[in-house]
């Protein structure tokens, strides 16, 4: 039944060749399965770590930033809900007439739009934090490739008004600014996680692993007084356009506590809306902006003077002629007061008085006062760029800059510390820490820097130089007995003495007990008048005044009109 | 005798003649084949401009292109293989003619740097898929011719070998090294089957290998290709991020696969996940239980296209014998290389799985070759009814 083979044929298609080559093909096949063993139930661990590494990521689930609210729970910086729009370039194919449409609707020139999406990268943010409002509208085009993200944008209902004491924060939710980057720890909270497989597009495919829940950021009160903070702001804001100021600043501290509440510069901006912001706007010139604090610092000489047994409150010091000369360089005053008493030469602030008293002690004596009451080192209190002031090595000097010294020349303080160091006098001798937040506790115990008879016999001298015959009758404040010093600083312009001047005033009330220490700077009043009585001294008594109402601190003066000190000049102020 | 037999049997292409020894792992690989497809293209069709965003792009052209195969199929099984045998130095011959027309400018089509396709109105043509087939039935009817032949040098071998170098060099200025490499196979194997002298089969081997080596050597890109599957995590996001992501895929589809649909890979990590790479893809959704499968179906269809070769040669029919199992080596040869470049096994080249990867020209051309294997059978049967009758 079978065909007979040729010889030929059997020669030469040997069945065996068959059989060796389907068996070659069969043992390729059996390494096949043998691989597939090896790769899917052995080296699995391996390979599946590598595709994890490709293609889980660790998504973070933002958590929400806690707020920030005055001392008295009103809000001024809160985070709200935006959105972000996306797009896919390669996807976002608009017709001329979507571009336009979308571009409308999100406030953004159509070219800009079409740069954005003619983009290479896979993925572009077309606008970030829309309102969400917009968001819907952009969502309603239904456009192709374009997505949208949910994203936090802080709002600061206060505005500029708050805007240095809070700072702000980038477009990523951090701290940059102000109490913002100080307390960034506390107000950012930390965020949840949630492991997920994303596709080579960065669409999350399935979630890998449970989700760990966010915690949000903590509310953080403030010790700031937004009433406060708000008068603060006007009145400096008024100043600074009635002198034609190049900038003011204006600081209000809770003697009793240390809380810091109120704290403006001016120029400011709108933190809100960052966009064209300029350096000088920025600048938070209360911690980072350093100036000569003239006659402010002369209390502290008499203190150091009184605290040594130099001098007593009524010891006679000789003015006259209205110069002293020391090695090659002189001292003037501008107005030659003959014998004053050493209460008198606060009152009318003579530099040559002051420079008396401060050669009667050693460098060492004077360093050690400054440095005790914070000139010369940060206050560290977490804000960017906190500046120390210049305050030189004792050893250093000589008696001319000692001299300089004692009526705050060849030294420069920041607003703050300034503010700070009156505290000193405001309480009976002792510094307490100055804190940004609401103290729930009674504040820590002070660090003593006089004692209390001193403190209270500079009190005393301050309140006769807000008084007819002192240099700042305008820092009176009706219903409250005020204490307080001026300065008016030659600014030093490229190394020597410019006729650019800075204002300030420094004081506190009520004096019998003081509650609130207000510090005025007024940086380069150019409206003619440019003395710290003229032109720090109404803003410091508005902002007291309204501040002590406001706080409901008992009066302890009769109301009276002040006549006298509208009929009486005032005191000339010395440099 | 032979007219009375063909009386009482079936007619040609009723069901019941079909071989279910070849019809269950053929229809097995190419419905997985197009499963498999949709679901490794699925989400790159819906992601890209190119397709319009239609999720089943892929899955429409596969399952028209199967449409038009098992067509073809029909009216190949059809066809005697005496018709196919007096018809291979034409098809072949055809065969080279469209490889020409691939290379001349403005008339073949470039994808990816490569000139492989004709564009035929609607569908693009890829002739070194059709050549494949061509050179199934070429071999063997050179081997019938030259069965005398077969000792000598001169006149068994060096003609064959011209044809090769002709056809080599067409497909290699495409570039399709992959065609080239399973062309030279089936060739070879034929001649291997038909008897060749040993001691000229090894020479060819060693000629073969030496020839390789110098185009890997002078072809620095194949070079590196050669050298980056040994070790694709040395630079797994560069030169070895295809396979890296294959061999992943392997990895994370364990015994039972992350299920059909689950395969993280093909989103838009494995480039060719529907055609050079779709095991890869089978490995992940269904595990090693999903590539033993696609192995064993393979193994079977491989090893029945041999039965039935040793079958018509004992029934005599040499040009049948050399066909099946010239088909057989194809079938075999390159979806053993697809398969060990998805496992990493060998180096990475353009070469998709028979039967189930995507392509028009692949499908139709496989089917075609199915049918003739049918055929073959269907002959031999015939045969064998007409002499025991």
């Amino acid at each position: 039944m079978k065909l007979s083979h040729s010889p030929l044929l059997a020669q030469n298609l040997p069945a065996g060749r068959s059989r060796f080559m389907l068996f070659l093909l069969m043992a390729g096949f059996a390494a096949l399965l043998v691989r597939s063993l090896y790769l899917q139930g052995v080296n699995t661990d391996f390979l599946q770590q590598k595709g994890e590494s490709r293609y889980s990521r660790v998504l973070e689930l933002s958590a929400t930033r806690g707020r920030v609210v005055d001392r008295n729970g009103d809000v001024l910086a809160v985070s709200t809900p935006v959105k972000s729009v996306w797009a896919l370039p390669e996807d976002a194919r608009l017709t001329p007439a979507q571009a336009r449409e979308a571009a409308r609707v999100l406030e953004m020139d159509v070219r800009e739009l079409n740069r954005r999406l003619g983009s290479e990268k896979d993925f572009v943010f077309v606008k970030r934090q829309v309102a969400p409002e917009v968001a819907d509208r952009v969502a309603a085009l239904g456009l192709p490739g374009i997505h949208l993200q949910k994203e936090y944008r802080r709002y600061y209902p206060a505005g500029d008004v708050t805007a240095h004491v809070l700072g702000f924060t980038g477009v990523d939710d951090k701290g940059q600014e102000g109490i913002e980057l100080a307390l960034e720890p506390i107000l950012a909270g930390k965020p949840g996680s949630r492991r997920v497989i994303r596709d080579r597009r960065g669409q999350i495919v399935e979630d890998v692993e449970s989700i760990k829940a966010p915690q949000d950021g903590r509310d953080t009160v403030l010790a700031i007084d937004a009433k406060v903070q708000y008068l603060a702001y006007a009145q400096l804001r008024q100043a600074v356009s009635d002198h034609r100021a190049k900038a003011g600043a204006v600081v209000v501290l809770d003697a009793k506590t240390g809380e810091v509440l109120a704290l403006v510069n001016l120029p400011t901006y709108n933190p809100n809306n960052r966009e064209k912001l300029s350096g000088a706007q920025l600048r938070n010139r209360v911690f980072t902006d350093t100036f000569e604090p003239g006659s402010t610092f002369k209390p502290f000489t008499a203190a150091l003077a009184l605290e040594k047994g130099k001098v007593r409150f009524d010891t006679p010091v000789q003015t006259a002629p209205g110069r002293l000369s020391i090695g090659s360089a002189t001292i003037h005053d501008a107005h030659p007061h003959g014998v004053l008493t050493v209460a008198q030469v606060i009152q009318k602030s003579s530099n040559v008085g002051a420079a008396k008293l401060a050669l009667s002690m050693t460098p060492d004596e004077m360093w050690q006062m400054f440095d005790s009451l914070g000139f010369g080192s940060p206050l560290r209190l977490g804000f960017p760029g906190e500046v120390g002031g210049r305050l030189r090595p004792a050893k250093s000097w000589r008696p001319i800059e000692q001299a300089t010294m004692s009526y705050g020349h060849g030294i420069s303080v920041t607003l703050m510390q300034l503010a700070r160091g009156y505290m000193a006098f405001a309480r009976d001798g002792d510094l307490l820490p100055l804190s940004l937040t609401r103290l729930d506790a009674p504040p820590p115990a002070g660090k003593p820097v006089f004692s209390a008879q001193t403190a209270r016999e500079v009190r005393a001298m301050l309140e006769m130089a807000v008084q007819p015959g002192g240099t700042a009758p305008k820092a009176q404040i009706p219903g409250y007995r005020v204490a307080g010093k001026t300065g008016t600083a030659h600014k030093l312009d490229g190394g020597s003495y410019a006729d650019k001047y800075v204002a300030s005033f420094v004081g506190f009330a009520p004096a019998s007990d003081p509650r609130l220490i207000v510090a005025v700077m007024i940086d380069e009043p150019s409206a003619g008048k440019y003395y710290g009585g003229e032109v720090a001294a109404p803003v410091f008594a508005q902002v007291m005044g309204g501040a002590l109402r406001s706080l409901g601190v008992a009066p302890d003066a009769p109301l009276r009109p002040l006549l006298v000190a509208r009929n009486e000049p005032p005191a000339k102020e010395e440099m | 005798m032979a007219t009375l037999s063909l009386r009482h049997a079936p007619r040609p292409g009723t069901p019941a003649e079909l071989d279910p020894l070849l019809v269950w792992p053929a229809l097995g690989l190419l419905m997985l084949g197009l499963v498999m497809v949709y679901s490794a293209s699925i989400a790159t069709a819906e992601g890209s401009a190119f397709t319009g965003h239609q999720p089943g792009f892929y899955l429409v052209r596969h399952g028209i292109f199967l449409v038009i195969g098992l067509v073809l199929a029909v009216v190949a099984f059809q066809i005697p293989l005496r018709f196919w045998q007096q018809m291979a130095p034409l098809l072949f011959l055809g065969g080279v003619m469209l490889l020409v027309a691939v290379l001349v400018p403005h008339v073949g089509r470039t994808v990816n740097g490569a000139t492989r396709w004709l564009p035929l109105g609607p569908i693009n043509l890829q002739p070194s898929e059709l050549m494949k087939l061509f050179a199934v039935l070429y071999a063997a009817d050179y081997t019938v011719r030259k069965l005398g032949d077969m000792g000598s040098l001169r006149r068994g071998f060096v003609p064959m070998a011209a044809v090769m170098v002709v056809v080599g060099v067409l497909l290699l200025r495409e570039p399709d090294f992959g065609a080239f490499v399973v062309i030279v196979a089936i060739s070879m194997g034929i001649l291997f089957l038909g008897g060749i002298a040993g001691r000229l089969f090894v020479g060819l081997v060693m000629v073969l290998a030496a020839a390789f080596a110098v185009l890997v050597i002078t072809s620095p890109y194949r070079l590196e290709r050669m050298l980056n599957f040994m070790d694709p995590w040395a630079d797994p996001l560069g030169k070895g991020y295809q396979l890296s992501h294959a061999l992943i895929a392997f990895g994370r589809g364990e015994w039972f696969g992350v299920g059909l649909g689950a395969s993280v890979e093909k989103l838009f990590y494995l480039p060719e996940a529907h055609t050079d790479f779709l095991l890869a893809v089978i490995a992940e959704e269904l595990g090693f239980a999903g590539v033993a499968l696609v192995v064993v179906l393979f193994g079977l269809l491989v090893q029945r296209a041999f039965a039935l070769g040793r079958q018509a040669l004992a029934l005599d029919r040499v040009f049948a014998a050399l066909v099946a199992q010239g088909i057989g080596i194809w079938f075999g040869f390159q979806s053993f290389i697809n398969m060990g470049v998805n496992m990493g096994m060998l180096p990475t080249k353009g070469l998709t799985l028979p039967l189930m990867s995507f392509g028009g020209s692949g499908i139709v051309a496989n089917c075609i070759a199915l049918a003739i294997l049918f055929r073959v059978d269907y002959e031999n049967r015939q045969l064998m009814r007409g002499v025991s009758s």
